[in-house]
């Protein structure tokens, strides 16, 4: 019951930072109506600079370097590169993406090598006793914080000037334009928000129990993705939810693996994306995105 | 350019192409024919995910599964089962499809983005599976992949053959197969592109609702693409393990499916040629940098602290991909194209009287 | 034998919206049927339920034994259903010829296998309905633009291929959405004169979404309006024309626009 209970507050916590990626993928998505697969990388260039700076800085200052960083850098790919080929269908947008992906990842990979960065928080590998169970306490941190910036968010997004013109135009651009709304500035300030909420995942994706940033922190990046689309690429409840049930998959599989070693090692990494194709069978726009009016 | 020097322009192209193709082999060393051989394999690949991406736009980052199919069924097919090696292959194939039509709950409804990242499921539990069902997949460092055997004929470097004075092994005799396989894919898709199907998956891609109301049953037919790739994509991994003699998990990863994306994308979205130019364009890339790596000025042997040609190549490809997407819509068969007209409106300052040619399906 | 299109009590319910309300009307074989109404009526979306792209909430629509509501856009268009699009909808891309030939697709057969490998049977479809197609766009009057990627023709050229790759269906009852919108007045004439003479030679149903009323009174046999989703008249143009409810729907009370 213990191990239980301590996976699941685990998971929970790996969810929420699940979701905090998973919602910026989807504001990019409502805001732009492009899907980023630029983000994993965006994430860690927001974690190799908190990475590069902390010895200079100390953490927090790097930290918030990482964080602004990781803005630039999704502000300047939707103002660079997005904004240039709107011209084309969704599809080609995405392909973009795609390739700014390709270029950032693999020279970000090309820089880290084969080390394993720390970032120097000062949480360190220290835990916390509750109860039974045992918690990292960078997962309680990671937990609270998620938690704080998707309340703040789904609040801003509710009542903000903001929040309102980034749902107007994820509704309907034009009209929102002939409201008065700056589409440029919506998308710009989505892509920034994005990255931001991006380097805040990678910090704890990066953290204790992990053992650093290095190469394979973009594929656990990518289990965003499939938590942004079970939950529904078009709504932010959707990212909070399949953020959620991706960590507490991932944990529960990766918890339980020598009594489900029969599945092979490593299920926890490719059961998230099992139950993404589950859900998809079932509601194919996810959880909470908007069933297409027409069939075809 | 009047219609019959444009038949016979064409025609000498191709004359130069088929003899360039033939006699390769009598004059490139190892390592340029293991290249060619290797941008055959992906150009018949990039023929399957063009038919799915760009014909039909249905976005999928799975294609690699199916490459990794093809080429670890034909392992088990001949090696454990003990088929004949060509009719491993053709099962192979078979069994990709399969595979692809397995999937067709998720490909025939979904579409976009959603498609998309459902087919990573694909990749990520098919490299799950490569790694972990050691008995069938050798596990982590895979298995080897024996040679075909065509009618007595041994597509490897022994019993020894040599034609015209030039020893004939295992690269030289596989250019061959691979031109012939590579043709009759290219054939195919191409017939298919001309035909019924072709039409019915370009009005899918531009106006799925519009397709449906003229009697395009939609879902089906991303289904039956779905397939349809999958086969390409197998085909491919056959070849790929026979080029490679090889076949490991880490290859058939996330990055080959980007790779092949970025390979339509730039040789041009749609059409049969504009995937064999992108296939040729980003195999050759890696290779050429590998080769001419002490020439290059930032290039420099892999772990040495510079950029290795592989991570080279893939940054120069990554920023084609946005290159073309921003500026060269039609890829760089698009260019070509364009080129083309070009010259002959040149021409018409002097000779007045051709007309350009009418836009067509490829 | 062409069967009458009978709609009844449709209602479509979406986003809490409702779109259509219990709407019904009969197209009589072989009659032209006009549907009007002032902008937000609910035409599209009633179009849309009869092709099979939007599901209905309630009510039924028959077209002889086969009942629309349940059917997918493909198998109403089975059912000789053919339709075109308020904002055209071809392929840019493509030639007139490759546009038509899509309204062709449910008449031919030919698949992967025979499209790939480029059998007899696939070429020799081809080449008759290839035939078929030209007939259509000659009496169409296209037959000059078969080989011109539709992006490059004048706005009126498109409305008529549209109209050309609907009837390459061989339809039984054709809906036409807004047929002459964006068109001069010399254009909408050629249209108007197009449509009658696709009645008068085929006999096929025609419904019509359409604005211009002259239009409406000159080739329609009758006439549904809607306002509001909901039907407020139904009958022949001169009553409809008269009908105090319908000039009410598109002019607004006396009161108010005199105000």
């Amino acid at each position: 019951m213990t191990t239980f209970l301590e996976l699941l507050v685990n998971g929970i916590s790996v969810g929420a930072v699940y979701a905090l990626i998973a919602l910026g993928f989807v504001v990019i998505f409502k805001a732009t109506e492009v899907v980023n697969f630029t983000h994993a990388s965006l994430l860690l260039a927001g974690g190799f600079l908190v990475a590069k700076l902390h010895p200079a800085l100390g953490f927090w200052l790097a930290l918030a370097a990482g964080v602004a960083g990781a803005a630039l850098v999704g502000a300047l790919i939707e103002f660079l590169i997005i904004r240039r080929a709107r011209v084309g269908s969704h599809g080609v947008l995405a392909i973009v993406t795609i390739g700014v992906d390709i270029l950032l990842t693999t020279e970000l990979t090309r820089e880290i090598g084969t080390d394993v960065l720390a970032l120097g928080d000062p949480w360190r590998d220290q835990v916390l006793h509750l109860g039974p169970i045992t918690i990292a306490e960078t997962r309680i941190v990671a937990l609270g914080v998620a938690a704080a910036l998707i309340t703040a968010f789904l609040l801003a997004f509710k009542f903000t000037g903001w929040g309102v013109a980034m749902r107007a135009t994820a509704e309907d651009a034009e009209t929102a334009a002939l409201m008065g709304v700056r589409l440029g500035r919506v998308s710009l300030s989505a892509w920034a928000v994005a990255g931001a909420l991006a380097a805040i995942a990678a910090l704890f994706l990066c953290v204790f129990p992990t053992p650093g940033l290095d190469r394979s922190t973009t594929a656990a990046a990518m289990k965003a993705f499939p938590a942004a689309i079970l939950g529904g690429l078009d709504s932010t409840t959707g990212a909070l939810a399949g953020g959620l049930i991706v960590g507490v998959t991932e944990a529960l599989m990766s918890g339980y693996q020598s009594q489900l070693a029969f599945l092979g090692r490593g299920i926890g990494d490719a059961a998230p994306f099992l139950v993404m194709i589950v859900i998809l069978l079932f509601r194919p726009a996810g959880i909470f995105g908007t069933k297409e009016l027409a069939r075809v | 350019m009047s219609r019959r020097s444009r038949w016979i322009t064409l025609g000498a192209v191709w004359g130069v192409v088929v003899v360039a193709a033939v006699v390769a082999p009598f004059y490139l060393e190892g390592f340029w024919l293991q290249t060619g051989l290797f941008a055959m394999s992906a150009a018949v690949g990039a023929i399957g995910i063009n038919l799915l991406t760009g014909a039909t736009g249905q976005l999928s980052l799975g294609h690699a599964f199916f490459l990794a199919v093809g080429a670890y069924a034909y392992v088990y097919l001949s090696t454990d089962v003990g088929l004949p090696t060509p009719l491993a292959a053709v099962v192979a194939v078979i069994l990709a499809g399969v595979a692809g039509g397995l999937f067709s709950p998720i490909a025939g409804r979904l579409k976009g983005a959603y498609l998309g990242i459902a087919t990573l499921a694909l990749i990520f539990g098919g490299q799950h599976v490569l790694f972990n069902a050691e008995p069938l997949t050798g596990g982590y460092n895979g298995r080897a992949v024996p040679p075909m055997e065509l009618f007595g004929f041994v597509f490897a470097d022994s019993p020894g053959l040599v034609l015209l004075n030039v020893p004939f092994g295992a690269l030289e005799r596989l250019w061959f197969l691979g031109l012939l396989v590579l043709a009759a894919a290219a054939a195919f898709a191409r017939g298919v592109l001309r035909g019924r199907p072709g039409l019915a998956m370009n009005t899918i891609r531009d106006h799925e609702i519009a397709a449906g109301v003229m009697g395009v049953p939609v879902a089906r037919y991303r289904a039956g693409v779905f397939v349809l790739s999958s086969m390409y994509g197998g085909l491919a991994g056959v070849l790929v393990a026979l080029v490679f003699q090889r076949a490991v998990p880490d290859y058939f990863g996330f990055l080959l499916s980007l790779d092949y994306l970025a390979m339509i994308v730039i040789g041009g979205l749609g059409s049969v040629a504009g995937a064999v130019i992108g296939a040729v364009f980003v195999s050759l890339l890696p290779q050429l940098l590998t080769r001419y790596s002490d020439a290059l000025p930032l290039v420099a042997e892999p772990g040495s602290g510079g950029v290795s040609p592989a991570e080279a190549a893939r940054i120069l490809y990554g920023a084609a991909v946005v290159t073309v997407v921003l500026f060269l819509p039609g890829g760089l068969l698009g260019l070509a194209t364009r080129l083309r007209r070009v010259i002959p409106r040149i021409k018409e300052l002097r000779w007045p009287n051709s007309a350009p040619a009418p836009a067509s399906r490829r | 034998m062409i069967p009458e299109l009978v709609v009844s009590d449709v209602t479509v319910r979406f986003a809490g919206l409702v779109a259509l309300d219990a709407v019904s009307f009969t197209v009589r074989p072989g009659s032209t049927h006009a549907l009007i109404g002032p902008n937000g009526a609910g035409k599209s979306t009633c179009f849309n339920v009869l092709s099979g792209v939007y599901r209905a909430t309630s009510g039924s629509v028959r077209f002889g034994d086969a009942e629309l509501t349940a059917s997918r856009p493909h198998q109403v268009a089975a059912l000789g259903v053919a339709r075109t699009f308020q904002n055209i909808a071809l392929s840019p891309r493509l030639t007139v010829r490759d546009n038509l030939m899509l309204g062709r697709h449910r008449l031919t057969r030919s698949g992967f296998v025979s499209a790939g490998l480029r059998l007899p049977s696939a070429r020799r479809e081809a080449v008759r309905h290839g035939a078929r197609v030209e007939e259509i766009a000659a009496f169409v009057g296209v037959a000059d633009a078969l080989p011109t990627p539709v992006g490059l023709l004048p706005y009126g050229t498109q409305k008529r291929v549209e109209l050309a790759r609907a009837l390459c269906m061989e339809p039984r009852l054709l809906l036409l959405d807004e047929p002459v919108a964006g068109m001069n007045s010399e254009e909408r004439r050629e249209m108007a004169d197009l449509i009658v003479s696709v009645r008068e030679s085929l006999g096929i149903s025609i419904l019509l979404v359409e604005h211009d009323m002259g239009i409406v009174m000159r080739i329609a046999d009758s006439v549904t309006v809607l306002d509001f989703g909901k039907r407020i008249a139904d009958g022949e143009p001169d009553e409809i024309q008269r009908d105090p409810e319908v000039i009410r729907a598109y002019l607004g009370d006396i009161e108010e626009s005199a105000s």
